[in-house]
């Protein structure tokens, strides 16, 4: 009893002198020492995690371990950039070390419920997980999305991606950010797939995060069709700690982090492993400069990267919209979800889809018309070669199918104006216009032939008899007209469907979307043959009253 | 661009993309006529309620359009369950499935006139049922391009993957002529052969 007070009183003073050492410290290292030497004397009453680590359990570390050169397991040993920084981290505090597997979904639950101290497994600092973990600063590693795509194709920034196609994953956030540049996006639920539809040529282009295509371009055969592009949304990955519990730990994990950039113990790790190095280059030059170098460089904003902000800006009405989902889902049992109606950039281009699919097909109905009578007139012409003309036109337009007219039109367009809603919208209700008009002028020629030969009539009477005689066809060509006004999506053009395949690219929710998609065409074609009706009786009465 | 490199790199490739074309035609007519035959006897035989319940689904089919049941297909309704088994469908069977309500709706109407003149005492006006299915079936094969936007390997793939790497208009246009080619030597091919049908339909029943 005598003996105990005075070791209790020597082991506070112990721990009072590296409070105050650790506070004196100038470097990160005197930092580290101190608060480690620290931590080491509340081993029978430990309250942080780095205590607990240091007074003997095994550091618990969440990795990935089929996520190649990053984090994969082989022969039950885990290898690459990550589980080799947690070595390094381990060996640097002097402890065991666990390696727990963690995937992307897991690995901030499995945190939160105390089976792992650290998360070390490919995760992107963004705003809205500051709140479900502590991030460490400063990050190990920094990633962006980058366009891959055959070496022959010339692709050097976002002018050159406008209107192509280019595959992407469902829920990536950089989606967005493609669908503001008029890129066109095909999309696929797994990132793995995206490397075999370049090989088949099913993708010409895809955007994925480097850090995936990474060891994709370590194999000589796709590095040698390959390349990358052009990356942008460049997002910090950071190792994580529990926000509550983990303040020494996390302190720690924060110095030992400005310690590897500074003696580019990250970047030799890299290398080792054969991912890219440019950001840690950087990295090491920022906290190797005097002002980063210090205790609390970790929270210098002149040093540090600050988070990804991945939120949108909700719509006034967002509120209303999900407690109208909620509604549904608790009373009706049906669960729909709106993402076009809850964010701003989804229901601009929502609202736009609506606006743009009602032009277009208003214009695709015009031109139709407009083209049958052309059509109509010519094929049916007395004069040669305008008839051989039309013939040689109409039949080209036949055989091409309505996708490749569709195509053609845009590839024409392209040429001589610069990509522009206007412009896209003008090539499909061309295309559209030409190819129903093409037909429906047929049957009028047809119909123009047949008075021709009952005799009678002649000139511009003849012609309106013959469109009433040909109604049927005219009306049932200005409704396929009106039925392939989505298709005009494959050129870019914003009408509906494409506004909301690109909303359903970076939100939640493509069920309901394509479910509200298909009736508002439906809806919408069955209003256009109801119209069409109308047409068909005044134009079988002109065929009367001629 | 050379011409010797579309004939022997292009032109190959084209032609198996457009097999892929035709066999997503063939399914969409045959499941077409399975839906649509159907149909077309409930619209002709029918009491009143069955045949405006039949014209109701007929029109809706008909007003669907397939680039969108295309994508609604894919995106909805990608996984489907028969006796118990969970299928996926792959790319090649949503487009053809996306085709069907057009199928169905064109073999509704054709089959419901056809069972007029089966009626009415004409066996081979019925048979004009033959030459539409024909019209139908290549203009399926023509709407079947619409699997370029979601990555099946079809004709119209081809043509924009080797169209996508040229850098002038004018060798672009070469690979589209080309494509438009392929595609309508068939198609006017099949047409002709519809109206020969037709026509010989035509004359046997003026003859009878």
């Amino acid at each position: 009893m005598s003996l105990r007070i005075p070791c209790r009183l020597l082991l506070a003073f112990a721990a009072l002198l590296a409070t105050f050492a650790a506070a004196r410290a100038a470097t990160p290292d005197e930092a580290l020492a101190a608060l480690l030497t620290e931590a080491r004397q509340h081993c029978d009453q430990p309250t942080d995690r780095l205590e607990r680590i240091l007074c003997g359990k095994p550091l618990r570390i969440g990795v990935r371990d089929y996520y190649p050169l990053f984090g994969t397991r082989e022969n039950g040993t885990h290898v690459g950039y990550e589980p080799d920084i947690a070595r390094a981290i381990a060996r640097r505090l002097g402890v065991e070390i666990e390696f727990v597997r963690v995937n992307a979904a897991t690995r901030i639950p499995m945190l939160g419920e105390d089976r792992i101290d650290l998360v070390l497994a490919t995760m992107g600092h963004t705003t809205q997980r500051d709140g479900q973990l502590r991030f460490i600063r400063p990050h190990y590693y920094q990633s962006e999305t980058v366009v891959v795509g055959p070496r022959a194709l010339r692709i050097g920034d976002w002018n050159d991606v406008a209107t192509r196609t280019i595959c992407v994953t469902v829920g990536n956030v950089s989606n967005a950010q493609m669908v503001s540049h008029n890129a066109r996006l095909m999309l696929f639920d797994e990132a793995g797939v995206l490397p075999d539809r370049l090989k088949d040529e099913t993708c010409t282009l895809a955007a994925q995060d480097d850090s995936f295509f990474a060891y994709y371009f370590t194999d000589p055969s796709f590095a040698s069709r390959f390349e990358q592009k052009f990356g942008f949304a460049q997002v910090p990955w950071g190792m994580g700690v529990a926000r509550t519990g983990s303040d020494k730990l996390a302190r720690a994990l924060d110095l030992l982090s400005q310690i590897f950039h500074r003696d580019g113990t990250f970047l030799e790790i890299a290398v080792r492993n054969r991912i890219r190095t440019v950001f840690l280059e950087d990295q090491q030059r920022i906290w190797q400069r005097p002002e980063c170098n210090t205790t609390e460089g970790s929270t210098n904003r002149n040093c540090i990267l600050p988070a990804l902000n991945l939120e949108l800006a909700p719509t006034p009405f967002a509120a209303w919209v999900t407690a109208a989902e909620d509604w549904s889902e608790r009373r009706l049992g049906i669960d729909i979800t709106l993402p076009m109606l809850k964010t701003a950039p989804a229901f601009s281009l929502f609202l736009n889809g609506v606006v743009n699919t009602l032009i277009l097909i208003a214009g695709a109905l015009a031109a139709t018309f407009a083209f049958a009578i052309v059509f109509g007139f010519s094929l049916g012409s007395d004069f040669r070669p305008v008839r051989w003309l039309a013939w040689l036109v109409t039949m080209t337009l036949q055989s091409s199918p309505i996708v490749l007219t569709l195509v053609i039109a845009a590839a024409f367009a392209h040429a001589l104006l610069p990509y522009s809603t206007g412009v896209a919208l003008g090539a499909s209700i061309l295309a559209l216009g030409l190819t129903n008009g093409g037909n429906a002028g047929q049957a009028v020629s047809e119909a123009v032939i047949s008075l021709h030969h009952e005799g009678g009539e002649k000139g511009m009477a003849l012609f309106v008899h013959a469109l009433g005689r040909s109604a049927i066809s005219i009306v049932a060509f200005l409704i396929n007209a009106a039925k392939g006004t989505p298709a005009a999506s494959f050129i870019g053009a914003p009408e509906l469907l494409g506004a909301l395949t690109d909303v359903s690219s970076f939100s939640s929710g493509r069920a309901t979307t394509y479910c509200l998609v298909l009736v508002f065409y439906t809806i919408v074609v069955m209003i256009v043959v109801w119209a069409c009706g109308w047409l068909r009786t005044w134009l079988e009465g002109r065929q009367v009253s001629a | 661009m050379k011409l010797a490199g579309i004939w022997a790199d292009y032109v190959p490739s084209l032609l198996a993309g457009m097999a892929t074309n035709f066999e997503i035609s063939i399914i969409a007519l045959l499941l077409g006529l399975l839906v649509g035959i159907p149909f077309a006897a409930l619209r002709f035989y029918g009491g009143r309620a069955s045949v405006a319940l039949a014209a109701i689904v007929v029109s809706l089919m008909r007003a669907a359009p397939t680039f969108v049941v295309m994508f609604f297909l894919l995106n909805v309704v990608r996984d489907v369950s028969l006796f118990g088994m969970k299928l996926t469908m792959s790319g090649v069977m949503t487009v053809a499935v996306s085709l069907v309500p057009y199928s169905a709706a064109y073999t509704a109407d054709a089959g419901v006139d056809a069972l007029r003149q089966w009626d009415r005492g004409s066996p081979l006006g019925a048979l004009l049922f033959l030459p539409n299915i024909t019209r139908a079936f290549f203009v399926i094969v023509m709407a079947s391009g619409a699997a370029a936007a979601i990555g099946v390997p079809e004709g119209i793939s081809v043509i924009l993957r080797e169209s996508a790497l040229l850098p002038t208009l004018g060798d672009r246009l070469v690979v589209f002529a080309v494509g438009i080619v392929l595609f309508g030597v068939p198609l006017q091919i099949g047409l002709a052969l519809m109206r020969w049908l037709q026509r010989e339909l035509g004359r046997r029943l003026v003859g009878a």
